[in-house]
């Protein structure tokens, strides 16, 4: 209390001077100025701050935050940390005239908050107003239903929005000799540093900021200038960009050579990615969904490279690529399922050993089965739609290469699962909990196994075996996303509305209409 | 004699394609639906349906003789299925580990609190435990591993287990006394809700003697509630001089000193004192200091009648008196005791921040009781939020008594007492723990935990040593292994730690099994690998380059 009471003291000062700072006109009145942006510019962008549990440039928090609290990145021309820095300012009263709504879809909750028919948004400084009704109905419900959850988002964003805007989120590196305190930038722009910054500059804000930002940087290093970079450099862009152009020169223009150079830029670009996530993150780049999805498409697109070189067949380079691009797609499209910001890890995963091991182990097993995905869809679209009539000999032929990423993947799955019980036997004392991510790895694998056995016997056909392959990827999604998206949610959470959940059974339903339509009434196969 | 014929069939049926995928497709199924329970029900319920059950368990045991013959029938051994013996081999050593681990292995959790020894790993099994206070005996049932009701029949001299509820929760109802009681006896309860435009609170209270769940008094807050037999209630509103009043609990009336006209002395040493003649018999009373009547050499008459309330003790702080249809207060404002009668459903102010009382139930005979109810769990971020309640039923005498987990319950029975209390089945170390020191750390700027660290003085009745116990940083002592599993921390900011406490005799085979399985999946793809001959096949992507073919595949 005692903080905010001081920020106020000074505030009426700070705006004096940073109103005086805007204009040469000193007479002019306030009003005029509302539409300014006062200091805020994009040079904050690689500004350090702590949130979340460590330190990261201002630019990628400031997204991160206007994303969740408004559901865009930006508003009305103006860049996230423009909004974010605004919407701090008036911790120290300097208006302005950003006007955020916050979405609220559920029909329950635009009841709930007395929205009028067919009003979708709400204002933010409105929403601030119906905390405590808010935060009542969410504690009073102990089972979440989807109307629950809705509020609860309501809720947090109110709160979030309410930090932002008493100056109390944005939190400022004060340094003191080799001390590091971080402290709201409100409470530490005081009026003596402004007034001394003055003489030195035209903007006294950006002035003092800066140079306590350089003295922050000779400190502590610029780990946070690496991130804002490459967040910038949009990588996962490129190499989405580079691997299409790949599968074009594949299969539009059928230049092998031309696809390979930017299998390989790919590749290259992608390993740059992971790299420094792994410098930003120090661990393993595989701790939540982003990271698997993305890893897992490196990884497949790897193994394809290296299988296709040996065994001396194009066709792994197609399914390592048609797979990376999906997954990029992924990373780059559905943003809203997953969630490229890097936070601290709970701390029993924190055993890089451990977690390099067996998670890597088992995203590669995606990758490895995403491939025989790729081509058993591959073959039964092909089979059913193009003039491409499949012979005997050509089933056998593609049955074969889908059986051997079978095997790397299955293998490798089964690798993944036991290192995962020798994780838990020497982290918790048990090899075996029957946690639901264990126990759908575990159904995925004897699937698999199943499939490898049937196949290996000649009990399944060639022609099924392809359809099978195809149907089991769903069991390896349900234990990937499913866990997380449908389990984790719990009972009456009607998860269905939420974009992971929609995600996953469109994927099944069009999983499952693709078999049956290629199966259904298929054309017999020709002997050769 | 069996037909070996016969015994060949059977064999390669059970070491057959066919029964493997049956098993595995069940298998699979269970999981499948296990994984849904334990969403919605939460661990300890999928357990209980699943996992722990004697199909699940036979459906494992068929995988392994499935695995077993199917290896068996493939002998004598041929080369090509050297990697397939291998793999078969370490599946059937990981059964014999995991058999193992099941019937001889352990796995508890220990609660270090702050500072104090503890030597009791609590395992998962439900028991009872009946403590005869007499001669110090304690019987010991193990209930049922169940998921839904059961009734257990069980019995133990005159008293039998009936109904017991893995998950319960509580259900308030009004049940009529068991034993009869005189009509004079002040045994009335009622349930109030409590109200200012922040807070709102719903509580009852009861005299009945058999109420063991609402008692005649409590707190919320600063505010401490008096619930007292009705025939009290009319004078407190006296504003008497003396603020004493008088109350004959035989004939349920009460009176002030000054309506009979009692005088009320002082002492020299200040006190006051006052006597009172009831059937011949001299009562006297100090009400400054006890409620209780005295004779003449000053002891204490318990079994009296008589009581005296001195209302100056409740001025000072927030008293509220309630007498189940009337209330009565002291109004510090106006300096005067204010009585009141409740008209339902209006609501009466009180002088404090606000706040309104409202009764809502008023019971003159029935007991206010919290009767256990059987519930589908539910489970909300890894927390049980419905039927984390166990409750089990016991018929004593023709008289039905619940005893739960959270409260023990003591009956007499023919004059002994028994306790009888609900609990996890435990085993004791045979060593000693004590938590000297708690560390955790947070992650910079937030409260979420980053590492938690348990530092423990082990004592094994020759030495002290000092172990340091984290995350992914066991304590491996004579066969038990303790790892860092969990924290809780009291009011008073303290931390307790909970280990969880392992033995696992199975662990060198699942070892020796696991790494068998792998090595023996990749022998077996190194000796079935051939190189496949080329045949012209229709190319699945065209390239121009097809002809070629030599340079594909370069980089």
């Amino acid at each position: 209390m005692q903080r905010i009471f001081n920020i106020k003291k000074h505030s009426l000062n700070i705006i004096f001077i940073a109103l005086m700072c805007l204009s040469p006109f000193n007479s002019a009145h306030a009003d005029t100025y509302k539409d300014q942006t006062y200091f805020c510019q994009d040079s904050l962008n690689s500004t350090p701050i702590r949130q979340g549990g460590r330190v990261k440039p201002l630019y990628v928090h400031a997204r991160e935050l206007i994303k969740f609290i408004s559901g865009k990145r930006t508003y009305q021309g103006l860049s996230p940390v423009q909004v974010y820095c605004l919407l701090s300012l008036e911790g120290m009263q300097l208006e302005n005239q950003i006007k955020l709504t916050a979405r609220v879809d559920n029909i329950e909750a635009q009841k709930f908050l007395e929205l009028k028919e067919g009003q979708k948004t709400i204002f933010l400084t409105e929403l601030v107003n119906h905390m405590q009704k808010l935060r009542r109905e969410v504690n009073a419900n102990k089972v979440q239903d989807s109307r629950v959850k809705a509020l609860s988002t309501l809720l947090n964003q109110a709160a979030l929005y309410k930090q932002i805007t008493s100056g109390e989120n944005w939190l400022f590196p004060a340094v003191t000799n080799d001390r590091v305190d971080w402290i709201p930038l409100t409470a530490f722009l005081q009026e003596g540093k402004i007034e001394a910054a003055k003489e030195k500059s035209k903007s006294p804000f950006l002035y003092v900021i800066k140079s306590e930002v350089e003295r922050y940087n000779t400190l502590k290093g610029e780990k946070h200038l690496l991130e804002y970079k490459f967040v910038k450099a949009n990588l996962p862009v490129i190499s989405m960009i580079l691997t299409l152009l790949a599968l074009a020169a594949l299969t539009l223009f059928r230049k092998f050579n031309i696809a390979l150079i930017f299998a390989f830029s790919t590749v290259l670009v992608q390993l740059v990615l992971i790299i420094i996530r792994i410098l930003i993150s120090g661990r393993a780049p595989i701790t939540n969904m982003y990271e698997t999805v993305m890893f897992s498409g490196f990884g497949a697109l790897c193994l394809s490279l290296i299988v296709g070189h040996f065994k001396k067949e194009k066709t792994f380079v197609y399914m390592g690529l048609m797979y990376n691009a999906c997954t990029l797609m992924m990373m780059n499209f559905a943003t809203g399922m997953l969630s490229e910001s890097i936070s601290p890890l709970v701390p029993v995963l924190r055993d890089n050993f451990w977690l390099s091991t067996h998670v890597t182990t088992i995203i590669m097993s995606y990758g490895a089965l995403a491939l025989s995905w790729i081509l058993a869809n591959t073959v039964l679209i092909k089979r059913r739609f193009s003039s491409f009539s499949l012979t005997k000999a050509d089933e056998v032929y593609y049955s074969d290469l889908i059986y051997t990423t079978l095997k790397y993947g299955t293998v490798m799955l089964g690798g993944g699962i036991i290192l995962g019980g020798v994780w838990a036997d020497y982290s918790w004392g048990r090899f075996w909990g029957w946690d639901p991510k264990e126990t759908w790895s575990l159904i995925a694998f004897i699937i698999y196994t199943a499939i490898l056995h049937g196949r290996y016997t000649s009990w399944i056909p060639n022609s099924r075996f392809i359809a099978l392959v195809a149907g089991a990827f769903m069991s390896i999604m349900m234990a990937w996303f499913g866990v997380n998206y449908i389990l984790a949610s719990g009972l009456h959470s009607y998860g269905f509305s939420e974009g992971g959940a929609l995600f996953l059974g469109g994927f099944f339903l069009a999983q499952i209409t693709l078999i049956l339509i290629t199966t259904l009434g298929v054309k017999q196969t020709q002997n050769a | 004699m069996i037909d070996p014929k016969k015994l060949a069939k059977i064999e390669k049926n059970l070491g057959g394609l066919k029964f493997a995928v049956i098993l595995l497709t069940f298998f699979a199924l269970f999981m499948i639906v296990g994984t849904f329970l334990e969403s919605y029900y939460g661990t300890d319920f999928a357990n209980r349906t699943i996992y722990k059950t004697w199909p699940f368990m036979l459906l494992q045991f068929g995988m392994f003789i499935s695995i077993t013959f199917a290896a068996f029938v493939r002998l004598p051994p041929k080369k090509r299925l050297y990697g397939f013996y291998t793999i078969h081999m370490g599946l059937i050593i990981i059964g014999c580990g995991s058999f193992m681990t099941y019937y001889a292995g352990v796995d508890g959790s220990l609660l270090l609190p702050p500072s104090s020894p503890s030597r009791e790993v609590i395992l998962s099994d439900d028991i009872l435990k009946m403590r005869f206070a007499d001669d110090g005996r304690v019987v010991t049932f193990k209930l049922p591993y169940t998921g839904f009701e059961t009734t257990v029949e069980k019995e133990y001299q005159d008293i039998s287990l009936a109904r017991f509820y893995p998950f319960a929760e509580k259900e308030f109802l009004w049940k009529t006394s068991k034993s009869s009681i005189a009509a004079s006896e002040a045994i009335h309860s009622s349930s109030y809700s409590i109200s200012n435009p922040m807070v709102s609170q719903d509580f009852t209270l009861s005299l009945h003697p058999e109420s063991i769940d609402f008692e005649s008094n409590v707190n919320l807050g600063p505010l401490t509630i008096h619930y007292l037999p009705s025939s009290l209630g009319v004078c407190f509103g006296e504003n008497n001089a003396s603020k004493l009043i008088l109350w004959d609990r035989e004939a349920a009336t009460c009176y002030t000193p000054e309506s009979k006209s009692i005088e009320v002395r002082t002492t020299d040493s200040q006190r006051r004192v006052l006597s009172i003649k009831k059937e011949g018999k001299l009562f006297t009373f100090l009400p400054d200091m006890s409620p209780w009547p005295m004779d003449k050499e000053l002891k204490v008459i318990r079994g009296a009648g008589l009581r005296i309330f001195s209302k100056a003790l409740f001025e000072e702080k927030p008293n509220l008196f309630l007498f189940g249809e009337s209330t009565a207060y002291f109004d510090k404002d106006s300096q005067q005791w204010t009585y009141e009668k409740f008209s339902r459903p209006e609501a009466l102010d009180l002088p404090w921040m606000g706040f309104e009382i409202v009764l809502t139930e008023h019971q003159k005979q029935k007991v206010p009781t919290y009767e256990p109810r059987s519930v589908l769990p539910i489970q909300k971020n890894n927390e049980i939020i419905r039927g984390g309640m166990k409750a089990l039923e016991l018929i004593v005498q023709g008289q039905s008594y619940w005893v739960t987990n959270d409260r023990p319950i003591q009956l007499l029975i023919d004059a002994k007492k028994v306790i009888f209390s609900l609990e996890k089945e435990s085993i004791t170390l045979p060593f000693e723990f004590v938590l000297t020191r708690f560390k955790m750390q947070k992650d910079p700027g937030t409260q979420r935990p980053a590492s938690y660290e348990s530092f423990v003085r082990l004592f094994d009745g020759q030495e002290n040593k000092e172990h340091h116990v984290f995350m992914n940083n066991p304590l491996k002592f004579q066969g038990f292994t303790f790892y860092q599993a969990s924290y809780s921390q009291d009011r008073e900011g303290n931390y307790s730690s909970t280990l969880s406490v392992n033995v696992d005799p199975g662990r060198p085979f699942k070892y020796a099994g696991s790494l068998m399985l792998v090595l023996g999946s990749m022998w077996h793809y190194a000796l079935n690998f051939r190189k496949r001959k080329k045949v012209k096949i229709t190319p699945l992507i065209a390239t121009d380059d097809d002809n070629h073919d030599d340079q594909k595949g370069e980089g």
